[in-house]
C-alpha cells in the first residue's frame, strides 16, 4: 500500500529495468575488477634528484609520512633527511649505479591511513624499497603491510619497543628503542646527583608509556622512589591538575614521557603552580628547536635524551648540518639525522646485498654495521632492534643545547639543582 | 523532527486503516489507471530487483579479492564498512527519526570487544566479530532505554556525550584494555577473510534495512518518527520499538569495529572511537537520503571514491568534503539525492527504496 | 591548602567557561538553534589572536576586540546565509547544519593551520597570595570573562537593542508584532554570540596549548554549563560555569587528568535525563 507518484514521463518497462540493473551490476563488477590502476593523484616526489642524462631507470624508495596532520612538522623534518641523502647518494652516483627517486604520500599522522598509503605503495606503485613513516603507532600499523609484502623496512620514525617483540623479520630499528630512552639520564645524571625521589608524568599513549615503562627498570637500578606514576590524556590543553599532584608529592626529579606541546605545557603550568623539583626531564620536547623559541629562559636547566646532536663529532656530522641549514633555511633537528642515516644505512644495506633483492637486502640489514651520523653504530639484534646506537643526555643552558653525557660526547656538565621559579 | 524526505503523508492512516501487505491496494484505487498500473508494476519489479542485485552483490564479493589488485581490495572494505555504518544509522535515525551523534562509540565499543577477544585467543575471530556485534547490541538496550526519552536535538548531542564517555572509560580502564598505548592483534598474512565478513555485513545489513523498511515494523519506525504522540494513540508501543532499532543499530557496527581492529592489527581508543566514523555515517546517508533503503548505500560509495580521490590530492579534504556536503544537503536538498530524483520523478515514492 | 588551591583554579577556569557559554546561551535563546559550530567560533578566535600574536606581534589581550569583532561579521554572515534559512524549520535541521559547518571549519583549519599545538605565552608565572599560588594568565583571563559577561549582561538588560533582544528570544512572533525586526536581532544576536565565543577563544589560547580539536573539546562544556544554569538565565550559566570548572579541577585533583575530561559529559548526560523533557525554556 505504498503511495505511489508518478510524473507521466516515467516509462516502466520490466525487462528493460532489468537489463539496467544487471548492466549497472556487471559494470561495477568490471571496473572493479579493471587491472589498470589509474595513477594516483597527489603524490609528491622529491625534488632535486640528480639524474644523469641518459641514465638507467631510477630506484624508487617509497614512504608515507606525516606531513600533515597532529605530527606534520616532525614528519616533515625527517622527510628532509630523507630528501637531503638522495641529493648526496645521487651525486655520489646512485644505488648500484642508478638514481634514487623518493615517492612520497602523506599520511596525516594516522596509522590506517599509512598503512593502506604503504600497501598502495607496494601493490600499486610497485616501488623497490620503502622506508619507514614517522611515529611509532603509524609504524606499527604499517610493519604489518611490510611484513605481508616482505619488504624490508627502516623504522626510522620509531622507537617503540614493543614493536620488535612480534616477531618481525623485516622491521629493523635505527635509534635506541623506547626502553633505553632514559638509560642515559638516569645513570648518568642522575645517579651521580644522588636524587631518590621521581615523580612520572606521561601521555597515554604507545611511546611515551614504553618509555616510562623502559625508566622505571632503570630507576630501580638506583634505588630511587618512585613517588608519583600518572597519565594524562593525550593531545591535553590544561595539566594543572597532574602538576599539583607533582607539587604535593614534591620530587627531587620529575621525569617526563612527552611530546613537544605538552613538554610545552607541562612547563608554563609548572610555573605558574610553582612547581619546583631539583631536575626537570622531559623525552621529546627539549630536542625541537621551537622549544627553547617558545619558552625563552624557562626552558633553561630542563634536561632530556637526545637521539642525535647537531654538535656531536660523527662522521660527517658537520657538515651534514651545514648542508641541512643552507639548503632548508631553518634549525636543524634530530629526526633530520635520523631521516638521513635510515638513507645511509640502506644505502649500506644495498651495498653488501650486491642487489635490490628485497630479501638479500634484510639479511644485509640483519648482519651490517656500520657508522652514521647519529652516535654509536647502527646494529641491531636478532629480532631488528637496534643495539648499537648510544642515546646521549642534553640539557638546556642559556638557550643552547648541552651534552652532558655520556663523557666521550659530552660537550658541558649537568647543572643542578634547578632554582626555583620565583628566583630566576 | 526533520522534514520527512520520504515517508508517504498518510502513513497513519495506512496504519489505522488499512492492513498491511506488500501490494496495493484501496489506497492506490484513488489514482488514475496508469499509474495504478505502474504503481504495481513497481511493487512487483522491485523486491525481484533486489533479489537479483543482492545475488551479484554476493558473487562480486567472492570474485573480486582474486581478481584485483590488494589496494582496491582495502578500499572496497572501507567502502563496504562506510555502507554498513550508514546503513545501520538509518535504521535508527532515518526510519524512527532520532538523529545520533555517537555512532562512533558503537564502532569503537564493537572494535575492543572484538580485538580483546582475538587478542587473548579467546575464539575464533568470526565468532568474536559476532560476539563483538552482539555484545555492543546488548550495551545499546540501557544506553537507549534511557536515552531515547531525550527529544531530537537532546538525543543527538548525549548519544556524542557517550561515544566520548565510552571513549574515556575504555581509555581509563588501562588493565583491560592497555588505554592509550593500544591493543596489538595478532599479524595476519592473508587478510582476505576480513573482505569477505565485510562484505556479508554489509549485505545482511542491507537486507536487514529493506525488511524492516518494507515491513509493518518499518512503517511502526516511520510512524514513530512522523509524529511520535500519533503513533502511540495508534498503540504502537513506541519505547520497545526505539530501543529496538537503537540496538540493532549498534550491532552492525559493533561487528564492522571487530573486524576492522583485525584488518588494521592494531587499534587505539582515538581511532576506533573517533568522532569521523559518526561524521562518515551521517554525511553519507544525508547525501544519499535519510529514511531511504539506497540512500546510505548510495551515499558511502560515492563518498568514500570521491573522497579517497579527493584526499590524494589534499590532506583534509574528508572533513571538508562531509562537513560541506551536510551543509548543502540541509540548505538545498534536504532528503538526499533520492529525495531529489523523486521529486523529479524518475523514482516513485516508495519505501521499497 | 592545596584543595583551596584546587577549587581557586576551578573557578578561574568557571569564568572563561561562562564567557563561551554565554555567547551559545544567547543563540539558542533567541533562535532555538543549537549551534554546533560554536567551538569552532572559539578556536578560529584563539587562532586569530595567535596570528596577530606570532605574526605582528600585537599583545593577545589588545587582540581581543580584533578576534571578537572578526568572528562577529562571520557569525552575522553565517547566520544571514544559512541559519536564517533553517529557523523556521524543525530543530534538527539547524542541528545537522551546525555540525556540518563544525566539521567544515574543523577541516579548513587543519589544512592552514595543521594539527600542531599552539599557544600564546604572553603572560606567565603566578603571583603569591597568602600562600597561594594565583596563576597570573588565568586571573587575567577571568578578568577579562567576567568584564565581558558582565558588559553583555548590562547590554541585555538595560539597553534597547538588548531588550529587543530578549523580546524577540521570550516570544519571536509577539515581538515582530511589536515592529521588531526580527530577522535582523536574529542575525546580530548570532554575530554577539560568535563575538562572545571569539574573546573566549583568545583567552583561551593564553591559557592553554591548542590546536584545531579544541572547539571540539570545549563545546561539551559549553552544553554542559548551559543545561547546568538553565537556558537563558545569564546568572544561571555563569554559576553553572563555576560549578562545572571547580568540579573539574576538583576531579583532576582527587582522581585523575582523563576522569577531568569526562565531567562535562557526565554533568550534560545526566542533567538531560534528570530533566528529560528537555530545560530549554517552556515553550518547545
Amino acid at each position: 500500500m505504498d503511495e505511489m507518484h508518478y510524473a507521466p514521463t516515467v516509462r516502466l518497462c520490466r525487462r528493460r529495468f532489468l537489463h539496467i540493473a544487471a548492466a549497472a551490476a556487471s559494470s561495477l563488477g568490471l571496473a572493479a575488477c579493471s587491472s589498470n590502476p589509474t595513477p594516483a593523484p597527489g603524490p609528491t616526489t622529491s625534488a632535486g634528484a640528480a639524474t644523469a642524462p641518459g641514465s638507467s631507470t631510477p630506484v624508487v624508495i617509497g614512504v608515507a609520512i606525516s606531513t600533515t596532520g597532529s605530527n606534520g612538522d616532525t614528519g616533515t623534518y625527517q622527510q628532509q633527511g630523507y630528501q637531503l641523502w638522495e641529493e648526496a647518494v645521487n651525486a655520489k652516483g646512485g644505488l648500484l649505479g642508478r638514481p634514487v627517486k623518493f615517492l612520497f604520500y602523506d599520511d596525516q599522522s594516522d596509522p590506517t591511513t599509512s598503512s593502506r598509503l604503504y600497501e598502495k605503495l607496494i601493490t600499486q606503485d610497485s616501488v623497490d624499497l620503502v622506508l619507514g613513516p614517522y611515529a611509532s603507532n603509524v609504524t606499527a600499523a604499517v610493519a604489518q603491510v611490510t611484513e605481508r609484502y616482505h619488504y624490508p623496512m627502516i623504522a626510522v620514525g620509531a622507537a617503540a619497543t614493543e614493536i620488535w617483540q612480534k616477531g618481525y623479520k623485516y622491521v629493523f630499528g635505527l635509534a635506541s628503542t623506547t626502553d633505553l630512552q632514559y638509560s642515559t639520564l638516569i645513570r648518568d645524571v642522575i645517579g651521580p646527583l644522588k636524587y631518590s625521589t621521581v615523580a612520572l608524568i606521561y601521555e597515554d599513549s604507545l611511546f611515551p608509556i614504553s618509555e616510562i615503562n623502559g625508566a622505571r627498570e632503570y630507576l630501580k637500578k638506583l634505588e630511587t622512589k618512585v613517588v608519583l606514576d600518572e597519565k594524562y590524556p593525550p593531545k591535553a590543553t590544561d595539566l594543572s591538575s597532574v602538576l599539583t599532584h607533582v607539587r604535593d608529592a614534591n620530587p627531587d626529579v620529575v621525569l617526563g614521557g612527552t611530546y613537544t606541546p605538552d613538554s610545552e605545557l607541562i612547563v608554563r603550568q609548572a610555573k605558574e603552580l610553582n612547581v619546583n623539583p631539583k631536575l626537570y626531564a622531559f623525552t621529546v620536547g627539549p630536542g625541537d628547536p621551537n622549544f627553547v623559541a617558545n619558552l625563552g629562559a624557562d626552558a633553561d636547566w630542563i634536561t632530556s635524551p637526545s637521539i642525535w646532536e647537531p654538535v656531536i663529532n660523527t662522521p660527517g656530522n658537520a657538515e651534514f648540518v651545514q648542508r641541512y641549514e643552507s639548503r632548508f633555511n631553518r634549525s636543524i633537528d634530530y629526526h633530520v639525522a635520523t631521516g638521513y642515516s635510515g638513507g645511509m644505512v640502506l644505502d649500506a644495506a644495498v651495498k653488501e646485498a650486491g642487489s635490490l633483492d628485497r630479501d638479500k637486502v634484510r639479511d644485509a640489514l640483519a648482519n651490517i654495521r656500520l657508522q652514521t651520523v647519529l652516535p654509536g653504530e647502527y646494529r641491531v639484534d636478532q629480532t631488528g632492534a637496534q643495539i648499537g646506537h648510544v642515546m646521549m643526555s642534553i640539557q638546556i643552558q642559556n638557550g643552547k643545547r648541552v651534552v652532558v653525557a655520556p663523557k666521550n660526547l659530552a660537550t658541558g656538565t649537568v647543572m643542578a639543582p634547578t632554582p626555583p621559579w620565583n628566583e630566576r | 523532527m526533520i522534514d520527512p524526505p520520504h515517508a508517504a503523508p498518510s502513513v497513519t492512516e495506512e496504519l489505522s486503516a488499512v492492513p498491511e501487505s506488500g501490494s496495493g491496494s484501496t489506497a492506490v484505487a484513488r489514482l488514475p489507471d496508469n499509474r495504478a498500473l505502474r504503481a504495481q508494476q513497481w511493487n512487483t519489479l522491485l523486491p525481484k530487483t533486489y533479489v537479483i542485485l543482492l545475488a551479484l552483490t554476493v558473487i562480486w564479493i567472492v570474485v573480486f579479492p582474486q581478481v584485483a589488485p590488494l589496494y582496491y581490495v582495502s578500499l572496497a572494505l572501507v567502502v563496504l564498512l562506510t555502507v554498513v555504518l550508514g546503513v545501520s544509522w538509518n535504521i535508527i535515525s532515518g526510519y524512527t527519526g532520532y538523529i545520533s551523534f555517537g555512532h562512533a562509540g558503537f564502532f569503537g565499543i564493537g572494535s575492543y570487544i572484538g580485538a580483546l577477544l582475538i587478542a587473548h585467543n579467546l575464539t575464533a575471530w568470526w565468532l568474536a566479530a559476532i560476539v563483538a556485534g552482539v555484545g555492543t547490541a546488548l550495551l545499546a538496550l540501557p544506553m537507549g532505554a534511557l536515552t531515547l526519552r531525550l527529544r531530537g536535538p537532546y538525543f543527538a548531542i548525549t548519544m556524542f556525550g557517550l561515544s566520548e564517555l565510552a571513549r574515556i572509560i575504555v581509555s581509563s580502564w588501562d588493565s583491560l584494555t592497555g588505554g592509550g598505548a593500544g591493543l596489538y592483534l595478532p599479524f595476519l598474512e592473508d587478510r582476505t577473510s576480513n573482505f569477505y565478513a565485510m562484505g556479508i555485513l554489509a549485505v545482511v545489513a542491507i537486507s536487514v534495512a529493506y525488511l524492516i523498511a518494507t515491513s509493518g515494523l518499518g512503517l511502526k519506525l516511520m510512524c514513530i518518527r512522523e509524529d511520535e504522540v500519533a503513533a502511540q494513540t495508534l498503540g504502537v508501543n513506541t519505547t520497545w520499538y526505539k530501543i529496538g532499532a537503537f540496538a540493532l543499530s549498534a550491532f552492525f557496527p559493533g561487528v564492522a569495529g571487530a573486524v576492522y581492529a583485525r584488518q588494521i592489527g592494531y587499534i587505539d581508543p582515538i581511532t576506533v572511537f573517533g568522532v569521523i566514523w559518526s561524521i562518515r555515517a551521517v554525511a553519507t546517508t544525508m547525501f544519499g537520503g535519510q529514511g531511504t533503503i539506497i540512500g546510505p548505500i548510495l551515499g558511502g560509495i560515492v563518498l568514500t571514491l570521491a573522497s579517497e580521490w579527493a584526499w590524494a590530492e589534499n590532506a583534509f579534504a574528508y572533513q571538508i568534503v562531509f562537513g560541506g556536503l551536510i551543509v548543502l544537503v540541509v540548505l538545498f536538498m534536504p532528503g538526499g539525492v533520492m529525495r531529489l530524483l523523486e521529486l523529479r520523478g524518475w523514482i516513485p515514492r516508495t519505501r521499497q527504496l | 591548602m592545596t584543595l583551596v588551591q584546587v577549587i581557586i583554579n576551578g573557578v578561574l577556569l568557571g569564568g572563561v567557561y561562562a564567557l563561551f557559554a554565554a555567547g551559545l546561551n544567547m543563540i539558542v535563546g533567541v533562535m532555538r538553534v543549537i549551534n554546533l559550530a560554536h567551538g569552532e567560533l572559539m578556536m578560529l578566535g584563539a587562532y586569530t589572536t595567535f596570528m596577530l600574536f606570532s605574526l605582528a606581534h600585537v599583545n593577545p589581550l589588545l587582540s581581543i576586540p580584533a578576534s571578537a569583532a572578526l568572528m562577529l561579521i562571520l557569525g552575522m554572515a553565517l547566520q544571514r546565509l544559512m541559519v536564517e534559512r533553517v529557523v523556521r524549520q524543525p530543530l534538527l535541521s539547524s542541528l545537522l547544519l551546525t555540525f556540518g559547518l563544525s566539521t567544515l571549519f574543523l577541516g579548513v583549519a587543519l589544512n592552514v593551520w595543521t594539527g600542531d599545538q599552539r599557544s600564546v605565552s604572553y603572560l606567565s608565572g603566578s603571583l603569591s597570595v597568602g600562600g597561594l599560588q594565583i596563576s597570573v594568565v588565568r586571573m587575567v583571563a577571568f578578568a577579562v570573562a567576567v568584564a565581558l559577561t558582565g558588559a553583555t549582561f548590562l547590554f541585555l538588560r538595560c539597553s534597547t537593542f538588548g531588550k529587543t533582544i530578549r523580546a524577540t528570544a521570550q516570544h519571536p512572533d509577539a515581538a515582530q508584532a511589536c515592529g521588531i525586526d526580527v530577522t535582523r536581532v536574529r542575525m546580530v544576536t548570532f554575530g554577539i554570540g560568535s563575538a562572545l565565543a571569539a574573546a573566549a577563544g583568545s583567552l583561551v589560547s593564553m591559557m592553554f596549548t591548542f590546536n584545531p580539536e579544541i572547539g571540539q573539546a570545549f563545546l561539551p562544556k559549553a552544553f554542559a554549563v548551559i543545561v547546568l544554569g538553565g537556558l537563558g538565565s545569564f546568572v544561571g550559566a555563569l554559576l553553572g560555569a563555576l560549578v562545572l570548572g571547580v568540579s573539574e579541577t576538583v576531579a583532576g585533583y582527587f582522581s585523575s587528568g582523563q576522569r577531568a575530561e569526562s565531567v562535562a559529559f557526565v554533568i550534560l548526560i545526566v542533567m538531560l535525563m534528570i530533566r528529560p523533557a528537555g530545560l530549554f525554556g517552556t515553550n518547545e
